[in-house]
């Protein structure tokens, strides 16, 4: 493996670089389309964080939505949306609180038309100021996070391959949402763990592909940077592969089996392993490159392992 | 590359483990082993009967109450003050618990409750089950909201008289006096000489205020300490209040905490019906005790009554709620309920002394309630439920009259026994989970983790023939050390995301084994021998796995520090869950390949 290398570093990997340049370009143009259409689209922000009343309720199975809606909005004297739950049956009713709770009709008469026996399966009551509160508190931290991530890789990692991980990052993040906005679906507080989580996984296969990089780097400093992160994607793809499969099949394991409650959450996180691997092979590796990552960045010693 | 191997000492033989390293491994697993077990067996839901005196209710009574309903119980057990009746089917509590509570009502107070279901043994040596979140267990969960706006404010209404006191006393002209926001007030005077006597009484009368002037106004703040401490201060009297108010309500496992600065959040697990729950919880009232005053009177404060009758009473009332340390329904003279109230030492004196004088004269009792208006601002409404007339000097025992049916007496017996509210709570959140729900949370959540967990099994073993049951019995031993961990930390608890957390990292978990797996290939297929390729794939590997589960980490610490319950839930598995694939990829992976594989010398083998 060495001798020969010496004079030909490319190793035959050459169309990893086409491959990895066409792909950062991808990921930019996704990405730039996604943050359009998250500011044009914006979010369907879940209760967590607008406040108003969501009551889950089991019914006949042979009542509609629209027999449900005429009755709610007139009771209740604006929108009321209704929208069926995982089952037949099952109806998730969602409204603007009326604070004073003398003048809240109750459920039960407002339904009792339908002649059907109402069963209450949940129902969560949330004040205007608790969702502004999430929504700074939410805000806040993606923003510590974020900060505690970069002073990490900073500390870590020269800030030219710092830079390609956090890259990747915010493309994930940023996809993510992009999905949310665009699909419409309830953007809630198991959704935004979710994304949170996710800041952590993407950053996995970066590392990953990082932590080669700069091994090689010291390893072998006469190589060209290309070479080097070619080798590096190479030798990192089966293992990159291996966990993200492993992970998004329990992703999918989780997003058939647990429910309405966990549906969001499934939902970002798949897309978000998706994108983080994507990521990390394409523009993650492929930035520092074009910040112009050289073998002399590493020659002085590492730090130790340990942080 | 070679140079990893010269980092090592020479005369270290190969891929051995000590002993003690071995019996580390195998005593965590055997202790989170019995810690993870009282969980597979669940909890049964069960009624707890706390006698008022030791020894007055057997098991046997117990039994033939039920017996006679139709209640089979799974067994009753008898200690000194309590009695413990456990159910086989869950339906059964409340039906029970409402037999229970009609047929000893005045020898016992009957609580729902949760007993493990787990064989004693285990129990006997301090394993318990995991805690269920509300999402898992259903129930009902509320957010209170301290206003500690009225709090300040009622400190600067007390700051503002007694600086109008003391001007008046004075004689000094020209002095205004108006309050700000909060704990704030402001006085105008244009002579210099008055602020400097109003600056002195200040600090003697008031030291924890901070006074600063600006040309002809002086400013009187609290300070910034001081509000803090006020701020804790009844914030814990409201949790203690709450806390003792569920306790009247029989939900013994009630979980009822502070959350952030002037929050309180109150969990209440089984509990069907927020209404009941909420009308304890949500109303918070006080008693104040005024002298009445001439009607007219200029400098009287205005109450309405009952009939919205004005009623002239004296500014500053004789005693307020919190000196009083019990209070009591009872039914009097001529059918009438009464409440009767007892009062602590400083408000028996207080009592006393004002009655002593004013025998034969009228005292009202005014009556408070915060709620929370359209705008979401608190306000406090006051109306007088008593006048009554002084017929003798009062101790720290008296009782009053006038508060409606026996009812409504004992409502306001049981507002007045939970303590005075100095600050208004208003339920700014709401969830109620139904029970079934619940169940079905659990069920969906453990089956997604069940086939995460078959599937991943899967793919290790077919993956990586020969290395992929290391790397599977790693997991198992994650998980069995995950759930025993769970149960064993105090405060933590499971919530339906959390087991979403513990689905991810079964898929996350491998990662570990992963990457020493593929560094073990990378090195046999630099021509190492099978073991020599092991002791330098854990090695390299190491550090990548630090770096990449540190910043997964990152986010588990942020998501639980501000994160609120459920939340939390996935961020404590997360967490954990990152520590225990660590601490079984790497240290317990190893010894097993080290038992099996560490003398394997062969060349190129398949991994």
């Amino acid at each position: 493996m060495n001798s020969k290398t010496m004079n030909d570093s490319s190793q035959g990997l050459g169309y990893l670089t086409k491959w990895r340049y066409a792909s950062s370009l991808i990921s930019i143009v996704l990405m730039l389309l996604s943050l359009t259409v998250i500011g044009v689209k914006g979010f369907n922000w879940g209760l967590d964080f607008t406040g108003g009343v969501v009551t889950e309720i089991q019914i006949d199975k042979r009542i509609s939505a629209s027999e449900i809606q005429p009755l709610m909005t007139a009771a209740y004297q604006q929108e009321v949306s209704v929208i069926s739950a995982s089952e037949p049956g099952r109806w998730v009713l969602r409204y603007a609180n009326i604070a004073d709770e003398n003048q809240r009709p109750h459920l039960q008469t407002v339904l009792a038309p339908l002649n059907s026996d109402i069963t209450v399966l949940n129902s969560s009551i949330v004040g205007p100021q608790v969702g502004q509160e999430l929504v700074e508190q939410g805000g806040l931290a993606l923003l510590v996070a974020m900060l505690c991530i970069m002073g990490y890789l900073s500390y870590r990692f020269e800030w030219r391959l710092a830079s390609g991980a956090l890259f990747a990052l915010v493309h994930d993040v940023v996809f993510v949402l992009a999905f949310f906005a665009l699909s419409q679906m309830e953007f809630n507080l198991t959704v935004l763990a979710a994304i949170l989580a996710i800041l952590g996984y993407s950053l996995n296969d970066s590392i990953i592909i990082a932590d080669r990089v700069r091994e090689q780097l010291i390893a072998k400093p006469q190589w060209n940077i290309t070479d080097i992160n070619n080798l590096a994607v190479k030798s990192t793809f089966s293992r990159t592969m291996v966990t993200s499969g492993t992970t998004l099949l329990t992703v999918v394991a989780l997003w058939m089996m647990g429910g309405t409650p966990l549906e969001g959450f499934s939902i970002a996180m798949f897309i978000g392993i998706l994108t983080g691997t994507w990521s990390s092979v394409s523009v993650g590796a492929t930035l520092p490159e074009f910040l112009g990552l050289k073998a002399e960045h590493y020659v002085i010693a590492p730090l130790p392992d340990t942080p | 590359m070679t140079s990893i191997i010269s980092n090592k000492p020479l005369n270290k033989s190969l891929n051995q483990y000590s002993l003690w390293k071995y019996w580390v491994l195998i005593v965590t697993l055997v202790i989170l082993f019995f810690s993870a077990l009282p969980s597979w067996y669940g909890e049964d839901a069960a009624v707890q009967l706390i006698t008022k005196k030791p020894n007055t209710l057997s098991s046997e009574q117990v039994y033939q109450v039920l017996n006679n309903a139709g209640i089979k119980s799974k067994r009753i057990e008898q200690q000194q003050q309590n009695v413990l009746v456990v159910f086989a089917q869950a339906e059964q509590q409340n039906l029970a618990k409402n037999i229970l509570s009609k047929s000893f009502s005045d020898t016992a107070q009957v609580t729902l409750a949760l007993y493990p279901a787990a064989p004693n043994w285990l129990l006997d040596m301090g394993f318990a089950p995991i805690k269920l979140g509300l999402d898992l267990r259903g129930g009902v969960q509320f957010l209170l909201d301290v206003d500690l706006g009225l709090v300040f404010q009622n400190q600067a209404v007390m700051v503002s008289d007694s600086v109008k006191q003391f001007v008046r006393e004075e004689h000094i002209n020209g002095v205004r006096v108006r309050q700000g926001i909060g704990a704030e007030v402001h006085i105008e005077t244009s002579q210099q000489a008055h602020k400097g006597q109003i600056r002195q009484f200040l600090s003697q009368q008031y030291p924890l205020w901070q006074v600063s002037g600006q040309q002809d106004t002086l400013s009187v703040v609290l300070s910034d300490d001081e509000q803090l401490k006020l701020t804790n201060l009844t914030v814990q009297q409201n949790l203690q209040i709450m806390r003792s108010r569920i306790e009247e309500l029989g939900i013994t496992e009630a979980l009822v905490q502070r959350q952030g600065e002037n929050r309180i959040r109150i969990e209440l697990p089984g509990v069907q019906d927020p209404a009941t729950a909420k009308n304890v919880i949500g109303a918070t009232a006080s008693l104040a005790f005024y002298p009445v005053a001439e009607t007219g009177s200029v400098n009287a404060l205005v109450l309405k009554d009952e009939l919205n009758k004005p009623v002239y009473v004296s500014r500053r009332p004789v005693l307020s709620g919190e000196h009083i340390v019990d209070a009591r329904a009872a039914v009097g003279d001529f059918g009438m309920s009464k409440v009767n109230i007892s009062l602590d030492a400083t408000g028996g004196k207080l009592m006393s002394e004002f009655s002593r004088d004013n025998i034969g004269k009228p005292m009202a009792t005014a009556y408070s309630e915060y709620s929370r208006n359209d705008k979401g601002q608190a306000q406090q409404v006051t109306k007088i439920i008593s006048v009554a007339t002084i017929q003798s000097q009062l101790g720290s025992k008296f009782e009053i009259t006038g508060a409606g049916s026996h009812q409504e007496a004992q409502q306001l017996a049981l507002l007045l026994r939970a303590g005075s509210m100095t600050a208004p709570v208003t339920i700014v959140e709401e969830r109620t989970i139904g029970p079934s729900l619940g169940a079905e949370n659990i069920a969906n959540g453990f089956a997604a983790l069940a086939l995460g967990m078959a599937v991943t099994l899967l793919f290790m073993a077919c993956w990586y023939r020969r290395l992929g049951w290391v790397a599977n019995v790693a997991l198992v031993a994650n998980m069995v050390m995950l759930f025993g961990l769970l149960a064993l930390i105090p405060g933590a608890v499971l919530t339906l995301p959390g087991i979403a957390g513990l689905v991810l990292t079964v898929g996350m978990a491998v990662d570990t084994n992963v990457l020493i797996f593929e560094r073990i290939k990378d090195k046999l297929a630099e021509g190492r021998s099978f073991a020599s390729a092991i002791d330098v794939g854990f090695d390299s590997a190491f550090s990548t796995i630090i770096d990449a589960n540190f910043t997964t980490m990152i986010t588990a610490v942020v998501l639980f520090s501000i994160g609120n319950g459920p939340i939390q839930g996935f961020a404590l598995t997360l967490g954990l869950g990152l520590l225990t694939s660590m601490f079984t990829g790497i240290f317990a992976s190893r010894a097993i390949i080290n038992l099996v594989y560490g003398r394997d010398t062969r060349r190129a083998i398949k991994v």
